[in-house]
C-alpha cells in the first residue's frame, strides 16, 4: 500500500495532530496566559472542520479495516460541525470554571480523542476496530462526565457512565465473539456473506445491538441517561445527546443495512417494537421533567425513539432521511442546550420555573430556545419537521401506517412538553425572571449557527438531495 | 412575482416590517397597510379570476409550480379555483378588520401582529397551494400561532385552552400526516410516479381498499378543525380565552380550513372513500349541528353562545359537504363565508362590549341599546343575518345547502335534513334570547350608563364586515356562480 | 302593458327606510316624518295607478285577467331550479298592492300625530317603511322563494316594531314570541317550498298554477310521489299552510298575536290587523289552483276547517278581554278565520269561485275597517292613557269624531246592511252554505258573536258610566283624525265595489249578487248580538256579571284564552329547555369535553405511574440492561422468529 492511501484518514490524522499541537501548546504556553488555549483550540478545530470539505476518495485500507466513503466522510464533517459549535458554545465556561482550575487543555484533549474514537467507529471495516473506536469514543467522555470534581453529582454522573458503558461494551463485545463464532470472521465483507439466521446468530446480534442501543440510549437501555446528563457539564451533556448518540445511530443503521440485512426480518420486529417502547417512555418520562438537562436527556431518548422509523425501512430512503434528521437533530439539540449552558453559566438556574418570563427580559435568548424546541416538536417551517416528516414517509414507504400512527400520536404528546418550556418562557411573567444579560461572542456565535441551521436545513432542499445520493452506497 | 404567490410574499414583508417596527402606533400602522394591500390584491384577485377564467378552463388558475424536494417528488405548486378565490377575500377582509379591533393592543403589540400575520401567511398559504406537503406546511404554520396568541394575550383560564386548542388541533393535523402518507403512497396506483401534486392525484383510481382507510383519517384530520362533533370541545374555551382578533381569525378564517380541507382533500382524492363513509360522518354532522344550536341556548358567556353556534353552524358546512351534492356544496362553500364574516362580526362586537363594560356575562347584562346604538344596532343586525334572515349572507348559503341537501330522495337523508333544517328554529331562539337580554330591557346596571360610543376604528372593522355579508345576501348571483363553476371536477369524483 | 316602473312601489319605502335608518341620529324627528309619508304616498300613487292601469286600461285579455311577470334572476340552483326576483302583476296582487299602501299610509300619517314627541320617532319611520317595503315585496312575489324571502322580512320587520318599546320587557318578550312562533311555522313553509322545489322542479307560481283548460286539470304532475298515503304535493300544501297559519295567527300558532299589541297601536293596526297577518290568507290564494286541484282540495279542506274553527275559538275568547287591543285582535283572528274558511269551501270556476272572491273582498274591506277600529282605539288609548275598559266610558262627548267612525267601523264587522263588511260577510257565508253547511252555521254563530264583542267594546268605551278622568280627554289632532275619517269612508262604502267582476279564482269574474235569505239571517244575528251589548254595556248595570258567575268556569276559561300559552310555555321552557337544552350543555362539558380532558390525565398519570422506574441507583440500571437484554433475546429467538 501506498503513503498517498494514508489520506483515506486524513481527517483522523488531523485531529490526532490537534490533539498532540494542544499538549505541546500545554507545555510551551505560560501559566497566566492559560485561558488563551481555548482559542488556539477552537481555532485549530475549525480549521480542521473546514479541511473536511475537501473531497475524499472511497476506499478501505488496512485489509479493510478502516474504510471511508462519502457518506461517511459527509457525516464526519457532520460531526464536525457539530463539536465546532460545541466548542463556541462552551467556551466561555471553559474559560471562566475549567481554566482557572488549569484543566482546559486536558478537556480539549478528551473531547478530540473521543470524536477520534467516533471517526474510527463510523468508518471501522471490521469489529475490532469497531470495537476500538466504540471504547475510544465512550472512556473519555466518562472523565469529561466527572470533570465538575468540585460537584459531587458531576463525579456521580461519571461513575454512573464508566458503569453502565463498560456493561454495553462488555456485552456487546460478548455478541461479537459469538458472531465471530458463527460467522468465522471479523470483517464486514466477510460476515456479509456467511451470516445466517441461526438461533446463536440473533443472539449475538442483539447483544451486540444491545451495545450500541447503549450509546444511542434506547429503551431498556437508556437508564444512565437522564441522571448522566443531568449531573454532568452540560457541554458534556449536549456532546453526548447530540455527537455521541449521531455517531451510534450512523453506525449502527451502516451495520444493519448492510452485514445484517439477512437478518432483516429478526431486526425490523426488534426495532419496530424498541421504536415504540423508546418514543413513549421518552415522552411520558419528559412530561414531568422539572430540570431542563434531564428535561432534554429524556427529549432526545424520544428523538431516538422516531429515528429507528427511519431505520426500519432499510432503504435508501431510510439511510438519507436518518442521515438528515440526525444533522438536524444536532443542530436543533444544540441550540437548546446552547441556551440552558448560556442562563446556567450566567445565573446557574437550571429548571424550567427559573426560565418564567424569559422572553420579557432576554427576548433572543427565548425565540433560539423557541425555534430549538419547534424543530425538535416539528412545527413548520423550522428544519425539524422536514426532519420528521421525511422519517415517516420512510416508514410509510414500507407500508408500517400503524407505526406512523403511533409515532404521531408521540409526536403531540412531545409538544405539550415542549409547549411546557414556550409556556414557561413566553406566557409567564414569574415573579423574578432571569435578568437580561449579554452573551459573549463565542456563545452568540454558536447559537446563530445553530438558529441558521435550523431554518436553513429544512427549506434548503438540495441538501437533502445530496445526501440522499450519497446514500445510495448502502442499498445497491 | 406571481399573483398568488404575492399571497404568501407579502404578510412575510409586513412580519420582517414589523420587526422593526417601535411600539404600538408604528406596529399597527405597519400591519394595517399590509393587511389594506392584502385586501387590496384579494380583491384584484378576484376580478383577474373572472377574466383568466373566460379564457381558461382547467380546474385551477395561475397554477405555478417549482420543484422543492425532488426525490419525494415535493412541489411548491398553487393554483386557485372559485372556491379559494371566495375564501382568499374572506381572509383578507377579516384579517384587515383583526388589524382595525385589535386597534389598542396594550401588551407586546408587536409580538402580536407578527403572530397575527403568521396565521394569516399560513391561512394564505394553504389556500393557494394545490400540493398537498406544501398545504400540510401551511397548515400547522397556521394553527401553531394560536397558542401563543391565546397564551400570552389571553384573558380567563388562556393557558389551559391555549394548550387545549394546540394539542387536539395538532393532535388533529397528526392524524391527517398518516392520511396524506397514505394519500401519497397510493398516487402512483395507475403505474404514475409518486405525487403530492393534488390535481395529478385527482386523476388517479386509488384502490378502493386504500381509500376506505385513509379517508377517515383525511376527514377527520381536518375536521376536527371545522369543529366536527363530538371533537369540538377546543372551540369554546379556546374562543372564550382568546383576545377579540384572535378569536375573529379563528373563528372565521383558521376554521375554514377544516371545511375546505375536507373538501379538497378528503372528498377530492379520495371520493370513493368519502361516498363508502358518508352515511357515518354524515350523522355526526347533523348532531353536531343541532347539538350545537342546543348546546348555545343555555349558556351565559357571550363567547361560549358564539361558539356553540359555530359548532352548529360549521356543522352544517360539514353536513352539507356529506350530502354529496353540487348545490348543497355551493351552500357550504357559501356558509363557510357567511359564517367566517358573521361569526368574525359577532367576537368583534362582543370585543367591544366586554372591553367597555368588562363582562361577558349575559346576566349581567342589559339594555345595552340605549347607552350603545350603533354597537347596539349593528348586533341585532348581526343576530338577524345569523338566524339566516334573507338578505344576509346566512340565508343564501342556508338556502344552498338545504335545497341540495333534499336532492337526496331516499328516508334517510330526508330525515337528517330536516333535522338540519330544524336547527334554524334553535337558533333563532338562542339569537333572539342573547339580543334581549343584552341589548333591550332596561339597562340593568348603572355604571353602564356612560360608557365610551364605539370608535373610528371599531366602525371601520365593522364595516369591512358587514358590507360582504350584505352584498352576499343581496346579490349572491356572481359569488354562487363562481362557486359552483368549480364544483364540476369534485361532483365527478363521487358520482 | 309595462309594468317596470311597479318596482318603485317597494323600493321607495326601501330607500326611505335607508335614508332614515343610517342617519338616523342626524334627521330631525320632524322631516323623517315628513320623509316617510311623502316616500309612503308615491308608493300608494303608483299602487292605484297600476290598479287603474290594470283593470280598466289594459282589462281582460280573451277573457282572462292575464298575469304581468318581470323578474330576473336572484340566484341558481340548476340550470331549471333557481330563485327569480320580480313583480307579478294579476287580480290579487293589485288588489293586495291597494290594500297595503291604502292603510300603511293612513297608518303614517296617523303616527305623525301619534308618536309625537317619542324619541324613537325616525326609528318608527324607518321601520314602518321597511315593513311596508317587505310587505309590498311579499305581495308582489313571482314564485315561492321569492315570498318566502318578504315573508321572513315583513316577519323581522313586525319584530322590530312590536319590541319598538324595547326598555319595556314585556314587550321585548312578545316581540320574541312573535319571531320564534312564526319562525316555527316557517319551518313548515320552508319544508313545504323545499318539496315543491324538489318534486315539481320549480318555484315559479305561473308554472305551477297553470291549469290545462281541456282537461279543466292542474297542468302539474302531482300524483307522482306519495307518502303515508298522501301525494307529496299535498304535503307540500299543508306544510305551507303551516307557514300561512303561522303568520295569519291560525289555531293553534295564534299565541303570539295577542301579545303583539305591545306594539304602538298604529303598528297593530297596519301589521297587526290589516296587512301582515292576512299573507297567510294571500299565500293560500297565490296557490289557490293548487290547493285546490291537488287531490280534490285535500290540503284545502284542512284550510277551511282550520279557519272555521279559529274564527269561532277567537270569537270566543274575545268576549271576555278587557284590554281593548286584545279584544280587537282576536276578532282580527277571528275575521282571518272567515277569510280561511271561505277560501277553503271555494271552487274554482265561475260562480262556484265564490268563496274565493268573498275571501279576497273580506280581507279588503277587513283590512279597512279594523285598520279604522285599531286607530280609533290608538285615539282612545292616546286620550285616556290605559289600554283597559275599565278606565274608559261614556268618552262620547269628549271624542265625536273617534266616536262616530269608531261606530261606523264597528257596524262594518258586525255586518251591518249596506257598509263594506255587509257585503263581504254575506258572500262568505253564501259561500259555506252552498259548500258546507257545518261550516256555515259556525260562521253565523261567530256573526253573532262578533256583533256581540264588538258592542260590548263601543258601548264599554264611549257610552256607560263616566268615569272620573285625571285631565279631561280630548279630540286627538287632525294628523290622527284625517285617516280615521278617510277610513271610516271606505268602510262604508267600500262594499258597493263590484269585486266578483274583477277577481275570482280562474281570473275570469263573475256576477255576484246578494242572497237575500241569507243575508237577512246574518244581519238579524249580527243584530241580535248589537242589542245584547246593548243590553248588557249601554248603561250601568250588573247583568254581565251575573251572566260571567252563571258561566263561571267556561268565563275563566275563556278569560285565560283556554290556557292555550300556558301549554306553550310548559313545552318550551319545561321541556325544551330544561330537558334538552340544559342537559345538552352539560352533557358536553362532562362528557364530550371530559373524554378529550381524561385523554390527556390519563398520559400525565401513567407519566407519575412510571417513575419508579428511573431510580437513579446503577445496579438497577444494570439489572434493566440485562433484562432487556434477556427479554429481547427470549421473544425474537424463540417466540418471533419467522
Amino acid at each position: 500500500m501506498d503513503f498517498s492511501s494514508f489520506l483515506l484518514m486524513r481527517q483522523e490524522i488531523i485531529l490526532l495532530a490537534i490533539i498532540l499541537l494542544l499538549l505541546i501548546a500545554e507545555i510551551f504556553i505560560p501559566k497566566n496566559k492559560k485561558s488563551s488555549i481555548v482559542h488556539f483550540a477552537i481555532f485549530l478545530f475549525g480549521i480542521h472542520t473546514a479541511a473536511g470539505f475537501f473531497a475524499i476518495n472511497e476506499s478501505s485500507i488496512f485489509g479493510g479495516s478502516f474504510q471511508t466513503n462519502n457518506l461517511i466522510h459527509f457525516f464526519k464533517n457532520v460531526l464536525n460541525i457539530g463539536v465546532f459549535i460545541l466548542l463556541l458554545q462552551s467556551a466561555d465556561w471553559i474559560q471562566e470554571k475549567i481554566v482557572a482550575q488549569d484543566k482546559g487543555t486536558e478537556f480539549f484533549i478528551l473531547l478530540f480523542s473521543s470524536l477520534l474514537g467516533m471517526y474510527f467507529m463510523i468508518s471501522s471495516g471490521d469489529f475490532l476496530m469497531f470495537y476500538i473506536g466504540l471504547e475510544l469514543s465512550t472512556l473519555p467522555v466518562a472523565a469529561l462526565a466527572a470533570y465538575e470534581t468540585s460537584k459531587r453529582i458531576s463525579s456521580e454522573s461519571g461513575i454512573k457512565l464508566i458503569l453502565s458503558a463498560g456493561l454495553a461494551s462488555g456485552v456487546s463485545l460478548f455478541g461479537i465473539s459469538l458472531l465471530y463464532a458463527t460467522s468465522g470472521s471479523i470483517f464486514f465483507h466477510d460476515i456479509i456473506g456467511a451470516i445466517s439466521a441461526s438461533n446463536l446468530t440473533i443472539l449475538g446480534f442483539i447483544l451486540f445491538f444491545s451495545g450500541l442501543s447503549f450509546k444511542i440510549s434506547l429503551v431498556p437501555f437508556h437508564f444512565w441517561t437522564a441522571d448522566v446528563y443531568e449531573g454532568a457539564p452540560i457541554s458534556v451533556a449536549s456532546y453526548l445527546s447530540v455527537i455521541s448518540k449521531g455517531a451510534a445511530v450512523f453506525i449502527l443503521m451502516i451495520l444493519l443495512f448492510t452485514i445484517f440485512k439477512p437478518l432483516m426480518h429478526v431486526w425490523e420486529n426488534m426495532v419496530y417494537v424498541i421504536a415504540i417502547a423508546t418514543m413513549f417512555i421518552g415522552n411520558l418520562f419528559a412530561i414531568r421533567q422539572q430540570n431542563m438537562k434531564r428535561f432534554l436527556a429524556f427529549s432526545s431518548i424520544a428523538q431516538a425513539g422516531f429515528i429507528l422509523l427511519g431505520l426500519i425501512s432499510g432503504t435508501q430512503l431510510g439511510t438519507a432521511t436518518v442521515v438528515y434528521f440526525v444533522m438536524i437533530y444536532i443542530f436543533s439539540n444544540l441550540a437548546a442546550f446552547g441556551v440552558v449552558q448560556a442562563i446556567s453559566s450566567k445565573t446557574g438556574k437550571e429548571n424550567m420555573t427559573d426560565y418564567e418570563g424569559l422572553y420579557r427580559t432576554n427576548p433572543n435568548l427565548s425565540l433560539v430556545m423557541l425555534l430549538a424546541l419547534f424543530s425538535l416538536a416539528g412545527i413548520p417551517p423550522v428544519a425539524g419537521f422536514f426532519g420528521k416528516f421525511f422519517l415517516f414517509t420512510a416508514a410509510a414507504s414500507e407500508g408500517y401506517y400503524v407505526l406512523v400512527f403511533l409515532a404521531v400520536v408521540n409526536v403531540t404528546i412531545s409538544l405539550y412538553y415542549y409547549l411546557l418550556v414556550v409556556r414557561a418562557m413566553f406566557l409567564r411573567k414569574g415573579e423574578n425572571p432571569i435578568p437580561f444579560f449579554k452573551n459573549k461572542l463565542y456563545m452568540r456565535l454558536g447559537l446563530i449557527i445553530t438558529v441558521i441551521g435550523i431554518v436553513v436545513l429544512g427549506l434548503y432542499s438540495p441538501l437533502y438531495e445530496y445526501i440522499y445520493e450519497l446514500s445510495s452506497i448502502y442499498n445497491s | 412575482m406571481d399573483i398568488l404567490s404575492l399571497f404568501v410574499v407579502v404578510p412575510v414583508l409586513t412580519i420582517i416590517a414589523l420587526v422593526f417596527a417601535k411600539g404600538l402606533k408604528q406596529a399597527r400602522l405597519v400591519s394595517m397597510v399590509g393587511s389594506m394591500v392584502q385586501l387590496g390584491m384579494a380583491i384584484n384577485l378576484v376580478f383577474a379570476y373572472f377574466k383568466e377564467r373566460a379564457i381558461n378552463d382547467g380546474i385551477m388558475v395561475f397554477t405555478k409550480d417549482f420543484v422543492w424536494f425532488e426525490q419525494f417528488n415535493i412541489h411548491y405548486a398553487i393554483g386557485v379555483d372559485g372556491i379559494s378565490v371566495a375564501l382568499l377575500l374572506l381572509t383578507a377582509i377579516v384579517v384587515l378588520a383583526g388589524v382595525f379591533i385589535s386597534w389598542k393592543m396594550p401588551d407586546l403589540p408587536k409580538e402580536f401582529f407578527i403572530s397575527l400575520l403568521i396565521l394569516a401567511t399560513g391561512v394564505y398559504g394553504f389556500f393557494i397551494s394545490i400540493d398537498l406537503f406544501t398545504m400540510f406546511v401551511f397548515y400547522e404554520i397556521a394553527v401553531i400561532p394560536m397558542y401563543l396568541l391565546i397564551g400570552i394575550w389571553g384573558s380567563g383560564p388562556k393557558e389551559y385552552s391555549a394548550m387545549k386548542l394546540t394539542l387536539m388541533l395538532m393532535g388533529a393535523s397528526a392524524v391527517l400526516l398518516v392520511g396524506v402518507l397514505g394519500i401519497y403512497f397510493n398516487s402512483n396506483a395507475d403505474g404514475g410516479a409518486l405525487t403530492f401534486n393534488i390535481l395529478e392525484i385527482s386523476q388517479v383510481n386509488i384502490p378502493f381498499e386504500a381509500q376506505k382507510l385513509f379517508f377517515p383519517l383525511t376527514f377527520v384530520g381536518f375536521a376536527v378543525l371545522g369543529a366536527l362533533f363530538p371533537f369540538h370541545t377546543w372551540s369554546p374555551d379556546g374562543h372564550a380565552s382568546a383576545p377579540t382578533a384572535v378569536s375573529m381569525l379563528h373563528a372565521g378564517v383558521l376554521m375554514k380550513l377544516g371545511g375546505y380541507g375536507v373538501f379538497r382533500i378528503a372528498m377530492f382524492l379520495l371520493p370513493a372513500g368519502a361516498v363508502h363513509w358518508s352515511w357515518f360522518f354524515i350523522i355526526l354532522a347533523a348532531i353536531g349541528v343541532v347539538y350545537g344550536a342546543f348546546g348555545a341556548i343555555r349558556q351565559t358567556d357571550l363567547k361560549y353562545i358564539n361558539a356553540y353556534a359555530s359548532v352548529s353552524h360549521l356543522g352544517l358546512v360539514l353536513f352539507a359537504l356529506l350530502t354529496l351534492n353540487k348545490i348543497a356544496w355551493n351552500g357550504a362553500i357559501i356558509q363557510s363565508l357567511s359564517h367566517g364574516l358573521l361569526t368574525a362580526m359577532f367576537f368583534a362586537l362582543i370585543g367591544m362590549i366586554y372591553g367597555r363594560t368588562h363582562t361577558r356575562d349575559i346576566k349581567k347584562l342589559g339594555g345595552l341599546m340605549k347607552v350603545l346604538p350603533f354597537i347596539g344596532a349593528i348586533y341585532v343586525i348581526t343576530g338577524m343575518a345569523y338566524l339566516g334572515l334573507p338578505g344576509f349572507s346566512g340565508f343564501v348559503a342556508e338556502m344552498n345547502i338545504f335545497v341540495g341537501a333534499f336532492q337526496n330522495p331516499d328516508m334517510f337523508h330526508r330525515v337528517l335534513t330536516i333535522l338540519a333544517v330544524s336547527s334554524i328554529v334553535v337558533t333563532a331562539v338562542y339569537i333572539l334570547r342573547l339580543v334581549g337580554k343584552i341589548m333591550m330591557g332596561p339597562l340593568v346596571n348603572e355604571e353602564f350608563k356612560d360608557l365610551p360610543k364605539a370608535t373610528w376604528f371599531e366602525k371601520t372593522g365593522i364595516l369591512l364586515l358587514l358590507i360582504p355579508i350584505v352584498a352576499m345576501g343581496v346579490a349572491p348571483l356572481w359569488l354562487s356562480d363562481m362557486i359552483m363553476a368549480s364544483l364540476e371536477p369534485f361532483i365527478k369524483g363521487v358520482l | 302593458m309595462d309594468v317596470t316602473y311597479t318596482i318603485l312601489i317597494p323600493l321607495i319605502p326601501l330607500a326611505v327606510f335607508l335614508l332614515l335608518g343610517i342617519f338616523s341620529q342626524k334627521i330631525k324627528p320632524a322631516v323623517s316624518g315628513i320623509i316617510g309619508v311623502a316616500g309612503l304616498s308615491t308608493s300608494a300613487l303608483l299602487s292605484f295607478y297600476t290598479a287603474y292601469q290594470y283593470f280598466f286600461v289594459h282589462g281582460k285579455v280573451d277573457g282572462v285577467y292575464q298575469a304581468i311577470v318581470l323578474k330576473t334572476t336572484w340566484m341558481n340552483f340548476t340550470d331549471t331550479l333557481k330563485i327569480d326576483m320580480g313583480v307579478l302583476i294579476d287580480p290579487i296582487s293589485v288588489m293586495m298592492l291597494i290594500v297595503v299602501s291604502t292603510v300603511s299610509l293612513m297608518v303614517h300619517i296617523y303616527s305623525r300625530g301619534y308618536m309625537k314627541g317619542d324619541d324613537g320617532y325616525t326609528r318608527f319611520f324607518a321601520f314602518l317603511s321597511l315593513f311596508s317595503f317587505s310587505m309590498f315585496g311579499l305581495v308582489l312575489a313571482t314564485n315561492l322563494f321569492q315570498i318566502y324571502i318578504f315573508w321572513e322580512l315583513v316577519g323581522v320587520s313586525s319584530f322590530l316594531l312590536i319590541g319598538y318599546y324595547y326598555t319595556k320587557p314585556s314587550a321585548v318578550s312578545a316581540a320574541k314570541k312573535a319571531f320564534i312562533v312564526t319562525r316555527f311555522a316557517d319551518l313548515g313553509f320552508l319544508i313545504g317550498i323545499l318539496i315543491i322545489g324538489f318534486y315539481t322542479g320549480t318555484f315559479d307560481f305561473e308554472t305551477l298554477n297553470t291549469v290545462n283548460h281541456e282537461t279543466g286539470e292542474l297542468a302539474l304532475n302531482w300524483a307522482s310521489t306519495s307518502f303515508m298515503g298522501l301525494s307529496v304535493i299535498t304535503w307540500a300544501l299543508i306544510l305551507m299552510f303551516m307557514g300561512g297559519a303561522g303568520k295569519s295567527a291560525m289555531f293553534p300558532l295564534h299565541i303570539w298575536l295577542p301579545d303583539a299589541m305591545e306594539g304602538p297601536t298604529p303598528v297593530s293596526a297596519l301589521i297587526h290587523a290589516a296587512t301582515m297577518v292576512v299573507a297567510g290568507v294571500y299565500l293560500v290564494a297565490r296557490l289557490f289552483p293548487m290547493f285546490y286541484f291537488v287531490e280534490d282540495g285535500y290540503a284545502l279542506n284542512v284550510v277551511a276547517y282550520v279557519g272555521a274553527f279559529s274564527s269561532l275559538f277567537a270569537a270566543i275568547i274575545a268576549l271576555t278581554q278587557t284590554d281593548i287591543k286584545r279584544v280587537l285582535a282576536f276578532s282580527t283572528m277571528s275575521q282571518i278565520g272567515y277569510m280561511m274558511l271561505a277560501l277553503g269551501v271555494s271552487k274554482y270556476e265561475g260562480h262556484d269561485g265564490l268563496g274565493y272572491m268573498a275571501s279576497m273582498f273580506h280581507l279588503f274591506t277587513h283590512a279597512m275597517f279594523k285598520a279604522l277600529l285599531f286607530l280609533g282605539a290608538g285615539s282612545v288609548i292616546h286620550a285616556v292613557h290605559s289600554n283597559y275598559l275599565k278606565d274608559m266610558g261614556g268618552l262620547r262627548k269628549y271624542m265625536p269624531i273617534t266616536n262616530i267612525t269608531f261606530l261606523i267601523a264597528a257596524l262594518a264587522i258586525a255586518g251591518f246592511p249596506l257598509t263594506s263588511g255587509f257585503f263581504s260577510k254575506d258572500e262568505i257565508l253564501v259561500a259555506a252554505f252552498e259548500h258546507n253547511k257545518l261550516i256555515y252555521f259556525s260562521s253565523v254563530l261567530v256573526a253573532g258573536l262578533t256583533a256581540f264583542y264588538m258592542f260590548r267594546l263601543y258601548f264599554g268605551i264611549f257610552w256607560g258610566k263616566d268615569t272620573q278622568y285625571k285631565h279631561a280627554p280630548h279630540e286627538s289632532p287632525l294628523s290622527m283624525t284625517l285617516p280615521l275619517m278617510l277610513l271610516a269612508l271606505v268602510s262604508l262604502f267600500g262594499g258597493f265595489i263590484p269585486f266578483s267582476k274583477y277577481i275570482s279564482a280562474d281570473r275570469v269574474g263573475f256576477e255576484a249578487h246578494l242572497n237575500y235569505p241569507l243575508a237577512a239571517v246574518a244581519v238579524s244575528v249580527g243584530l241580535i248580538g248589537i242589542a245584547l251589548a246593548w243590553a248588557f254595556y249601554k248603561k250601568e248595570n250588573n247583568l254581565a256579571d251575573k251572566f260571567s258567575n252563571a258561566f263561571g268556569v267556561f268565563y275563566k276559561w275563556t278569560y285565560h284564552k283556554f290556557y292555550i300559552d300556558e301549554v306553550y310555555l310548559f313545552v318550551t321552557k319545561k321541556i325544551i329547555f330544561n330537558l334538552i337544552a340544559a342537559p345538552i350543555a352539560r352533557f358536553d362539558k362532562k362528557y364530550v369535553d371530559g373524554t378529550m380532558e381524561g385523554i390527556g390525565n390519563k398520559t400525565v398519570v401513567i407519566s407519575n405511574k412510571i417513575k419508579g422506574l428511573q431510580s437513579g441507583r446503577v445496579q438497577d440500571y444494570a439489572f434493566g440492561f440485562i433484562a432487556g437484554v434477556v427479554v429481547l433475546a427470549m421473544v425474537f429467538i424463540y417466540l418471533w422468529t419467522n
